[in-house]
């Protein structure tokens, strides 16, 4: 039996035989032997029509096969599984983040992976994200690990690059432009406290906007890693850490209520509840922080059940007055180093206002 | 004692396609559960925990074993409630999920960090 199973596998495939199997990479012989298994599976039906058997030894046989073929498949199949799965991505460009080299692509269903939807990608070659602009249409290769743990894009192609322009039309204006002074609009704080952006006359602030649901790493939870490290490298240096001051402001009022401001901040200050003397957590009312944002040129709306928003940063001067803005590419020491500049640039200023009235 | 052939013949077959057929099924109910568990994580927990931003302030763990030790990174037991908690009402810098994940899409991705190892 064995020998006419052999003999019809030669048939089959005569380019394989038993003793070339050592020779054939590992996978290819599981597979190879799995194929076996199958035709000794189907060559021993037709022997057994013969009766050459007991009926009992036969049955017994074939469940032993059978059990064997399974057996064999459970076993041999996740040997068999290639290390990175690959799927195909068609979609839009919404954004870029050229520091995280990251795009985050409006795409279709992309079958055996995701849903259609709207997500960041990770993408293997940090020159195409440069390449690509928002409004662009493009195919891509979504490439996962085998246990689905990390993901990215690669062989990103352009399909369609006639979006860029109405995807490009310039955000609208900001009401404030740099010299301007900052709106006195009510915004109450992570202690309940009613605070103002005028009360901050004399120091250097850096304020910016987020939600504290975002779940996206390059936007509000790194906003709020920026400011946490510049509020860290600030404690050490008193002199400068009296003339500044943070402010986060959420534009999510109805669930960023005081307490879970506080919550929120306490995590970034590593549970020191003295910092916030140091850095505002607050929001506003509604309607006050549709007007705030309008002022800083700020968008944000509500997308299934998220908040889609872009990302602004607000240099404003111990004059009150607004004397940088930060929307696309800026690093926390380029931050940093603005902020203390300013402290100590308006610190010197009333030093030669004092000396210039001392010397009258 | 006297034996029907054809009962003899017949019935180990009709126990195999029998355990087969309901092995196939729920094979397909756990890879359903598991596609989506997946794609939960792959939306809501590798952007955070398996890419790593250095400007975030804490780098956030890997979840890979989560349930093989008896602690979670907190120091908090390793069980699917205490899991379940973390994704929805969050910790630390981590975000609450609790308006952005169903019960049954908390429930898949718990049974997904099962798997991670």
């Amino acid at each position: 039996m064995q020998t006419q199973q052999l003999y019809r596998l030669g048939n089959v495939a005569p380019a394989i035989r038993k003793d070339a199997l050592d020779v054939l990479p590992l996978d290819r012989r599981r597979r190879f032997e799995c194929a076996k298994l199958v035709l000794q599976q189907s060559g021993s039906n037709g022997e057994g029509m013969v009766g050459k058997h007991p009926m009992k030894e036969h049955n017994r046989m074939k469940l032993g096969k059978l059990a064997c073929l399974v057996l064999a498949c459970v076993v041999i199949a996740p040997g068999c599984k290639p290390k990175n799965k690959r799927y195909n991505l068609r979609g839009q460009v919404m954004g870029k983040n050229v520091a995280a080299n990251e795009i985050t692509v409006k795409h279709d269903d992309i079958p055996g992976f995701m849903s259609a939807m709207t997500m960041p990608y990770r993408v293997k070659d940090p020159r195409v994200v440069q390449e690509l602009e928002p409004g662009d249409l493009i195919a891509a290769e979504v490439v996962t690990t085998n246990d689905g743990s990390d993901y990215w894009l690669e062989d990103v192609r352009i399909t369609d690059e006639s979006g860029r322009k109405t995807a490009q039309a310039p955000a609208p204006p900001r009401a404030l432009q740099p010299g301007e002074r900052v709106p006195d609009l009510p915004l109450v704080n992570q202690d309940g406290k009613t605070i103002h952006l005028t009360d901050f006359k004399g120091k250097a602030v850096l304020l910016t906007f987020i939600y504290t649901r975002c779940p996206m790493p390059a936007f509000c939870p790194r906003l709020s890693g920026q400011f946490a490290k510049i509020h860290e490298d600030l404690v050490k240096t008193p002199d400068a850490y009296g003339k500044t001051h943070l402010l986060t402001v959420s534009f999510d009022p109805k669930y960023d209520t005081a307490p879970v401001l506080r919550r929120y901040g306490l995590a970034y200050l590593d549970n020191d509840a003295s910092g916030f003397s140091h850095w505002d957590f607050a929001s506003a009312a509604p309607g006050d922080m549709r007007k705030l944002a309008d002022s800083f040129g700020l968008v944000y709306f509500e997308q299934d059940n998220q908040i889609a928003h872009s990302m602004d940063i607000v240099l404003i001067s111990p004059q009150g007055t607004i004397a940088k803005y930060w929307s696309t590419d800026w690093t926390t020491k380029e931050l940093e180093d603005a902020l203390r500049q300013q402290a100590a640039q308006s610190a010197s200023a009333a030093l030669q206002t004092v000396g210039a009235g001392r010397s009258r | 004692m006297i034996r029907r052939a054809g009962s003899v013949r017949q019935w180990p077959w009709v126990i195999v396609v029998f355990v087969l057929l309901a092995g196939w099924q729920t094979c397909c109910e756990q890879s359903r559960a598991q596609r989506r568990g997946r794609e939960l994580f792959q939306l809501n927990c590798a952007p955070c925990h398996e890419a790593p931003n250095p400007d975030l302030k804490k780098q956030p763990p890997k979840l890979e074993g989560l349930f093989q030790s008896k602690r979670l990174p907190s120091g908090a037991p390793a069980t699917d409630d205490r899991v379940r908690k973390t994704i929805i009402q969050g910790i630390g810098t981590m975000p609450a999920f609790d308006q952005r994940l169903r019960d049954e899409d908390v429930d898949n991705l718990v049974k997904y960090l099962h798997q991670l190892k």
